[in-house]
């Protein structure tokens, strides 16, 4: 993997009228890695992206592809899967196909043969000339992911690509980014599917009230902001706070338990068998995961707005 | 398929009502020759024994008897000619036979009343002329030389047509190309590609090639049907002859167009742009359209006088002037003066027009749900 940024963002300031939607970001992305961009809804992840495309200008700050301004010149190395889904109505998913393929100086051939081979992996080859607006609502977005990719991007920018997919489907186009990202692709995924970024990405960068919060590797962030938790099974009565340990998540039957400070789990099993009418079928230790501390930092006090 | 629906559909409203017209001409001469039994009361004296006992009418005395003659039924029409008949109207009574073969009674009356004035004057020239007006043919100089009269707003007054079906052939259509982005949400991928000026420049290029295609579809048959079967579908002669192509007002007549064509353009791709669907378009597509036909009501003043301060008002009105212009331009009342600073006005509100199209679809084409104010297109760095 290389270390030269393929994304640089510099002091980046993105203000609406009097709405400050980004304020003081700076972050870059190395080529070749597949870099989470996490951010709870109207955080500013698609500002973002839209800026660093050239769709909007920055208030501020500096915004760079490959070392430059990104003009649609540079259109043949991008894929872009924006989170707001669409395509031609009207015209037959092979047409469409074409035509993106087209935009982005593929040739006529080339564009058609990739097509129909990508057709035939989804499971659509049947429906190549059929008019989008026929087919279901998960058919399209796996050709809206097709046109991302059939021009082999050396950056591909997903906003939300798995959104609205069922599970087999969110499977089949990991499975298609992960290739791309064996091949030497650049990935900045933009996504709220914690288990993807845990099994795909090598970097992360959370938002919160315009600002970066938490940047780093996926290892880095759960050693820093990641808790020990003790995953429990039982039978009978948990009471829910302990004098070594705080239930953080309770069911009828199984728990989520922190230890508290200065105690072991090693001093929190002992407390719990001593729970008369508790019977423990399972006490399992972990680090908390992505979506733990995503949870957390977003609980955290909003910061005063700026400006 | 779609390209061609509107010069199809065109084509046969033009030939329905062409057959219409051919029918009810030959439904109308059919009228005019039946033949019907008539008794005459003639209080004026114009008509004349003769006259009457040539066309077969009973002569009567009395209105009252002709009235009572047609209820029994002993005749099918009563014509009564009062003393004045120029003051006074001539009245008929005739059995009812349909409201369209009602009117060969009037047409009687009044032919028996002609041939009774003509056979007192004698015939003769005097008469035919009275009867029929007399050609006269025109000649205008200007400047020393020779003008075409009427046929001088033919040439510049094709560019009035063409300005009229382009805007009823692509009005609707460059106002949803915009929208349809919006609605379809490709967008934002296609912005990654393309910039927005390419796109716009892109669709007014393929819309000017899709009414070329349309005009095209409907003058071909035209022009067939002129030349290969003038006679069978009796389509009279076009006399060229007294059509004038002086370059001047031809050349005029091109730029208004293709200045007034770049205007509302502008106006309509941004109309598109700034608003989230097809159908809030359609509203502020009504009023563009109201003013660009507004100057047709006002036709009468345009042509006779110029001068006029409303007249000026509409020549100078970005939205009015494009037809205001080559309607004036059409008929020679346009000096050179007014005519370059109506192109002035019309090229450099048509480029800003253009220009406020592209920003407001950079940055509307993405607010799939609102409407975008001015103050925030205007001021949103681009």
């Amino acid at each position: 993997m290389s270390a030269s940024p393929i994304v640089s963002i510099a002091n980046f300031r993105m203000q609406f009228g009097d709405n400050v939607v980004i304020d003081d970001l700076s972050f870059e992305v190395n080529a070749g890695e597949t870099f989470a961009f996490l951010g709870s809804n109207g955080s500013g992840k698609t500002t973002t992206i839209r800026t660093l495309l050239g769709i909007f200008e920055p208030t501020a700050g500096e915004l760079l592809v490959k070392g430059r301004h990104y003009d649609p010149s540079m259109s043949a190395f991008l894929g872009y899967l924006p989170e707001e889904r669409g395509l031609y109505k009207k015209e037959s998913v092979l047409d469409t196909m074409l035509y993106f393929g087209e935009l982005r100086w593929m040739s006529r051939p080339a564009a058609r043969a990739w097509s129909l081979t990508y057709l035939e992996r989804v499971g659509l080859a049947d429906k190549a000339h059929v008019a989008i607006e026929k087919l279901s609502g998960g058919q399209q977005q796996k050709i809206q992911l097709g046109v991302t990719i059939m021009n082999d991007p050396e950056l591909m920018i997903l906003d939300e690509p798995t959104k609205g997919f069922d599970p087999v489907n969110r499977r089949l186009l990991m499975e298609i980014v992960e290739e791309h990202s064996r091949r030497g692709a650049t990935v900045i995924l933009v996504t709220h599917q914690m288990e993807e970024v845990e099994r795909l990405c090598d970097r992360v960068i959370l938002l919160k009230d315009g600002r970066r919060r938490l940047y780093g590797t996926v290892d880095e962030i759960r050693r820093e902001y990641g808790e020990e938790v003790i995953d429990l099974e039982f039978n009978g009565q948990l009471p829910l706070k302990g004098r070594r340990y705080e239930a953080k998540l309770a069911g009828k039957r199984s728990a989520e338990l922190v230890a508290a400070d200065g105690c072991t789990p090693q001093q929190v099993l002992e407390e719990l068998v001593g729970h008369h009418d508790l019977v423990i079928t399972k006490f399992e230790l972990r680090r908390s995961s992505l979506d733990d501390i995503f949870v957390n930092i977003y609980s955290e006090p909003t910061e005063v707005p700026v400006g | 398929m779609r390209t061609l629906s509107i010069p199809v559909l065109l084509a046969a409203v033009i030939a329905l009502s062409y057959f219409s017209s051919q029918v009810s001409n030959e439904a109308d001469q059919k009228v005019q020759q039946s033949q019907f039994s008539i008794a005459v009361e003639d209080a004026s004296g114009l008509v004349g024994p003769e006259v009457l006992r040539a066309a077969g009418a009973k002569i009567v005395v009395g209105k009252a008897s002709g009235i009572e003659m047609v209820k029994r039924g002993q005749v099918d029409a009563f014509v009564y000619y009062p003393v004045g008949p120029a003051q006074h109207a001539v009245e008929v009574y005739a059995k009812d036979d349909g409201i369209i073969n009602n009117a060969k009674y009037s047409a009687a009356a009044s032919a028996l009343l002609k041939a009774g004035v003509t056979a007192k004057l004698g015939g003769g020239e005097a008469v035919s002329l009275l009867q029929t007006p007399p050609d006269v043919s025109v000649v205008t100089y200007k400047d020393g030389q020779e003008t075409k009269g009427f046929g001088r707003a033919v040439a510049p007054g094709l560019f009035l047509v063409l300005f009229y079906a382009v805007i009823v052939l692509l009005g609707n259509q460059m106002l949803t190309s915009t929208t349809e982005e919006k609605e379809n949400r490709v967008i934002e991928m296609i912005l990654t590609s393309v910039t927005a000026r390419t796109i716009i420049v892109g669709k007014i290029l393929s819309l000017v090639g899709l009414g070329i295609i349309q005009i095209v579809a409907i003058l071909v048959p035209v022009l067939v049907g002129y030349f290969g079967f003038r006679e069978v579908l009796n389509i009279p002669v076009l006399d060229l002859s007294q059509v004038s192509f002086a370059p001047w007002p031809i050349g005029v007549g091109a730029a208004i167009f293709l200045g007034g064509f770049l205007l509302f353009t502008g106006l309509l791709v941004a109309i598109g742009a700034a608003v989230p669907t097809a159908k809030e378009a359609g509203g502020f597509f009504a009023v563009a359209m109201i003013l660009v036909f507004v100057p047709f009501y006002a036709l009468g003043a345009i042509v006779t006088s110029p001068d006029q301060l409303v007249v000026k008002v509409m020549s100078f009105f970005p939205l009015t002037a494009p037809i205001t212009l080559m309607l004036r331009n059409a008929v020679g009342n346009l000096s050179a003066g007014e005519t370059a600073v109506g192109l002035v006005i019309l090229y450099v509100t048509g480029a800003l027009l253009m220009a406020l199209a592209i920003r407001i679809f950079r940055f509307g084409s993405l607010e799939y749900a609102r409407k975008l104010g001015i103050r925030e297109i205007l001021t949103r760095r681009a």
